[in-house]
C-alpha cells in the first residue's frame, strides 16, 4: 500500500509539472533559456567542426583554448572596466576584446597546427587525437601555474570577470509573456551572428569554396593548384580564435565563468554537440546545438521544480549522444567519409 | 635509487594493470575505448560497496579475491551491453559512444546517495552498519595460511620470516598487488599469443581482410573488449583494495582513462607490458618533481645545492630563483609529463617497449629471455613468435 501512495504522490507531482510547465509564461521563458544555452553550445563547438570537416583532426585541446579564451578575455576586462565605466564603454570593450582574443588564439592554433599536427598527417588518425590531448594537459597545467602565481583562484570561477559585465545583462529583461535574463538575449544574439559569419565564409566568400572543396576531396583540391597544408593552417587557427570568443562570452555567465576545468566543461559538451550533428557538417552542428540546449533547459527546469534528480541536465546530453548513435551512428546529418586526406 | 617508494610502486601496479587492460583492446584491435575507466569505475566500486554490505546478495565478508572476480564479472556484463551498440561504429565515432556511456555512468553514481553519505566524494571500506569493515585478503580463500591482508594501515606485516624477512604492511601489499597483476599479466598475455590474440592484430591492420579471410570481427572485438573489462575491473578492485575507499573522480571520470591512454603511448602502444613501464615512468617523474620526492626528488636537491645568493636572484619581473622553482616545478608535474607526451607522440610513437623492442629486434629478445626461460612466456611481442 505504502508502494502504491509514493506512486500517487510521485504521479500527482509530476501531472501539477506538468501543467505548470505548460504554461505560456514558462515555456517561453524555458525556450529563451535553451535557445541561450544553445547559442553557447554552438560557440564552443563551431571551431572544432570547421577543423574537423577540414582535416579530420578531432581537436581535444578545443577546451583548453575555450578555457584560455575566457581568462584572456576576463583579464581584458578586469583591467579597463572599473566601478563608474558606463554600459556602453563595457559592451564596445568587450568587442574590442573580443577581437584581440580572436587574435591571440588564432596565432596559437597556428602554432600548433604549423609546429605539432603538420608532422602527423602521414600517421593513422589517432595520432592527431593523442597529439591534441597531450597539448590540453600542458596548456592546462600552464595556465594552473599562472593563476596559482597570481593568486587568482584555479578552481572556483573569477568573481573579478563575472562582475565587468554591463548592467543590462543582470538585470531582467520584460518580453510581455515572461521576464528573462538580459544575458540570455545577449547570447541568443551572438549565437546568430555566428552562425550567419560562418555560414557567409563558408558559402559567399573565395575561401569558403576553398575549404568546402578541400573537405571534399583535399587531393582534387591539391591537384588543381590550391596548397592545401595552407588552408589546413587557416581553418586551425579560424577554429581556434573562435573557441577564444566563445570562452570570452562565457566568462560573463555565473553557469560557466573563466576557471580551469572549464576546459574539460567545455570540451565534453562541444564534442557531443559535434557527433551528434555528424561530425564536419557546420549544419548539423547548428541542429545538435539547438537539439542538446533545448533539452538541456528542458530537463533544467524540471529538475528545480519538480523532480529531485540532480543529475539530470548533465546525464541528458550524453544520454542524447548515445540515443544518437544508437539510432544513426553518422551523426544526424553526418557523411560515410569526412576529412579525406 | 630513482624508483619511487613503495606506496607509489603499488599505484603502478595496479593502475599498471589497468593501463594493460585498455592497451589489450585498444592497442591490439585499435579501437579506441576512451570510455575504459568505466570498467575499472565498476570493480573499485563493486568492492567498496560489497564489503559495506550494501551488493544483494553477496556477503561483506566475502573473500576479497572473489569480490574482484564478481566485479570483473559485473564489468564484462557491462562491457558486452556498451559493446554490441559501441562496436557498430569505428574511429573517432567508437571513442566518442564509450566515452558518452562511461559519463552517463560518471554523473549517475557521482550523484547516487546509495553508495554512500557523499557521492561526490565517494565511499570508504567501513562494514555495514553493525559490524566491523572487512580486511582484504590476498591468497588461496578459505586456508588462512595462505593469506594476507592488503591496505596500507589495515594490512598484514611480516616479521622474521625464514629468520630474516621483515615486511611493513605497505611493503606486503605491494608483493600481493604484484601477484595478482603478474597473473593478470600473463593471463593476458596467453590470450595475446594465442591465435586470438592474433586475430586482434589482423583486425587493427585491415579488418574487411580479417572478415574476408572468415573470421567474424564483431565478435572477436567483443570478446576482445570483454576481456579487457574484466581485467579492468580486477585492477579497479585492487585499486579499492589498496586504498580502501574510491571516488568518482579517480575511478570513473574520463580523465582517468586519459592516464591510462598516456601510460600507453609512453610505454607503447600495442605492447602488453609498455603501460606498465609508462606509468612507472610517468608516476617516477610525478615523485621527482615532488615537494618530498622520496625517491630523491629534485626540489630538495635544488634546494640543498644551489648558493644561497643564486637563490635569492632575481629575475624576469622581480621574480627569484627560489620563487620561480616553488611556481613552476612543485606539484606540476602534470606540465612536463604532457610535454613528455606529446614529444612522444612526435618523436617516439612506438613508445619506450615498443622502441626498444624494434632496436634490438624483437626475435633477438624473445629469443634472448627464451634462453633463460626453459618454460613459460617468450617476452616478445606478438610479431616474435611465428611458430603458434
Amino acid at each position: 500500500m505504502t508502494g502504491l501512495g509514493i506512486d500517487l504522490v510521485v504521479a500527482q507531482s509530476l501531472v501539477d509539472g506538468l501543467g505548470q510547465f505548460l504554461r505560456p509564461s514558462t515555456l517561453f521563458s524555458v525556450l529563451v533559456d535553451g535557445l541561450a544555452k544553445s547559442a553557447l553550445f554552438l560557440m564552443i563547438a563551431t571551431g572544432l567542426t570547421l577543423i574537423f570537416g577540414l582535416m579530420g583532426v578531432l581537436n581535444f585541446a578545443h577546451g583548453s583554448l575555450t578555457m584560455i579564451g575566457a581568462y584572456l578575455g576576463g583579464l581584458i576586462m578586469v583591467l579597463t572596466v572599473s566601478q563608474g565605466t558606463p554600459n556602453g564603454t563595457r559592451l564596445a570593450v568587450f568587442f574590442v576584446g573580443l577581437f584581440v582574443v580572436f587574435g591571440v588564439l588564432a596565432a596559437l592554433g597556428g602554432v600548433i597546427e604549423v609546429g605539432l599536427i603538420r608532422p602527423l598527417y602521414d600517421r593513422p588518425p589517432i595520432y592527431q587525437i593523442l597529439l591534441t590531448f597531450g597539448v590540453t594537459l600542458v596548456l592546462d597545467e600552464l595556465v594552473r601555474i599562472v593563476t596559482l602565481f597570481y593568486d587568482i583562484q584555479p578552481v572556483a570561477d573569477w568573481q573579478a570577470a563575472l562582475g565587468t559585465k554591463p548592467t543590462w545583462f543582470t538585470d531582467p529583461v520584460d518580453l510581455g509573456l515572461a521576464s528573462v535574463r538580459g544575458l540570455a538575449l545577449f547570447e541568443i544574439l551572438f549565437g546568430v551572428a555566428t552562425v550567419v559569419a560562418v555560414w557567409a565564409f563558408l558559402n559567399r566568400t573565395r575561401y569558403g569554396l576553398v575549404v568546402r572543396a578541400g573537405s571534399e576531396d583535399s587531393e582534387m583540391t591539391e591537384a588543381l593548384g590550391i596548397d592545401v597544408r595552407r588552408v589546413f593552417t587557416v581553418v586551425f587557427a579560424l577554429g581556434a580564435g573562435i573557441a577564444g570568443v566563445a570562452g570570452m562570452l562565457l566568462m560573463w555567465d555565473k553557469n560557466w565563468g573563466a576557471s580551469v576545468p572549464l576546459a574539460a566543461e567545455t570540451l565534453l559538451p562541444a564534442f557531443v554537440v559535434v557527433i551528434v550533428g555528424g561530425l564536419g557538417t557546420f549544419r548539423g552542428t547548428v541542429y545538435a546545438a539547438l537539439i542538446v540546449g533545448l533539452a538541456d533547459a528542458v530537463t533544467t527546469w524540471w529538475f528545480i521544480n519538480v523532480v529531485d534528480l540532480t543529475f539530470l541536465p548533465e546525464v541528458v546530453v550524453f544520454a542524447i549522444l548515445v540515443l544518437v548513435l544508437v539510432v544513426k551512428p553518422r551523426g544526424l546529418f553526418g557523411l560515410a567519409e569526412v576529412g579525406g586526406h | 635509487m630513482f624508483l619511487p617508494d613503495v606506496d607509489t610502486m603499488t599505484a603502478v601496479l595496479y593502475f599498471g594493470l589497468f593501463a594493460m587492460s585498455f592497451d589489450f583492446v585498444s592497442g591490439y584491435t585499435g579501437y579506441l575505448s576512451f570510455g575504459h575507466a568505466v570498467f575499472y569505475g565498476t570493480g573499485a566500486y563493486f568492492v567498496v560497496l560489497a564489503a559495506n554490505g550494501k551488493v544483494p546478495l553477496v556477503p561483506y565478508d566475502a573473500p576479497f579475491l572473489l569480490l574482484v572476480v564478481l566485479g570483473g564479472v559485473l564489468a564484462v556484463v557491462l562491457s558486452l551491453l556498451i559493446g554490441v551498440v559501441s562496436f557498430r561504429l569505428s574511429g573517432v565515432y567508437f571513442a566518442m559512444i564509450t566515452l558518452g556511456f562511461s559519463q552517463v555512468l560518471y554523473v549517475f553514481v557521482r550523484d547516487w546517495d546509495y553508495v554512500g553519505s557523499s557521492p561526490r566524494d565517494g565511499p570508504a571500506v567501513v562494514g555495514p552498519p553493525d559490524a566491523v569493515a572487512p580486511s582484504f585478503n590476498v591468497g588461496i580463500p578459505g586456508v588462512d595460511a595462505l593469506n594476507l591482508a592488503i591496505g596500507g594501515l589495515a594490512g598484514d606485516s611480516i616479521e622474521g620470516l625464514f629468520g630474516v624477512v621483515n615486511l611493513s604492511s605497505t611493503e606486503v601489499t605491494y608483493f600481493m598487488a604484484g601477484l595478482v597483476v603478474l597473473v593478470c599479466y600473463f593471463a593476458m598475455q596467453r590470450l595475446v599469443h594465442s591465435p586470438f590474440g592474433r586475430v586482434m592484430v589482423a583486425i587493427r591492420e585491415n579488418e574487411e581482410r580479417a572478415e574476408a579471410v572468415g573470421y567474424d570481427p564483431f565478435r572477436y572485438k567483443l570478446a576482445a573488449f570483454a576481456v579487457s573489462a574484466f581485467f579492468a575491473a580486477v585492477a579497479g578492485g585492487l585499486f579499492a583494495g589498496v586504498r580502501r575507499s574510491v571516488s568518482p573522480d579517480n575511478s570513473l571520470f574520463f580523465l582517468v582513462t586519459g592516464d591510462a591512454l598516456l601510460a600507453s603511448i609512453i610505454g607503447g602502444f600495442g605492447t602488453l607490458a609498455g603501460p606498465l613501464y609508462g606509468r612507472l615512468f610517468d608516476e617516477s617523474v610525478r615523485e621527482f618533481l615532488s615537494k618530498e620526492g622520496a625517491g630523491g626528488g629534485l626540489l630538495p636537491y635544488l634546494r640543498n645545492t644551489l648558493p644561497e645568493g643564486v637563490l635569492q636572484t632575481e629575475t624576469i619581473g622581480g621574480l627569484t630563483v627560489q620563487e620561480g622553482i616553488g611556481a613552476f616545478l612543485n606539484g606540476h608535474a602534470a606540465l612536463y609529463i604532457g610535454i613528455l607526451f606529446v614529444l612522444f607522440v612526435l618523436y617516439v610513437p612506438n613508445g619506450i617497449l615498443g622502441t626498444v623492442r624494434d632496436r634490438l629486434g624483437a626475435t633477438t629478445v624473445a629469443k634472448w629471455a627464451g634462453a633463460r626461460l626453459t618454460s613459460g612466456g617468450d617476452g616478445g611481442s606478438v610479431r616474435a613468435s611465428s611458430e603458434d
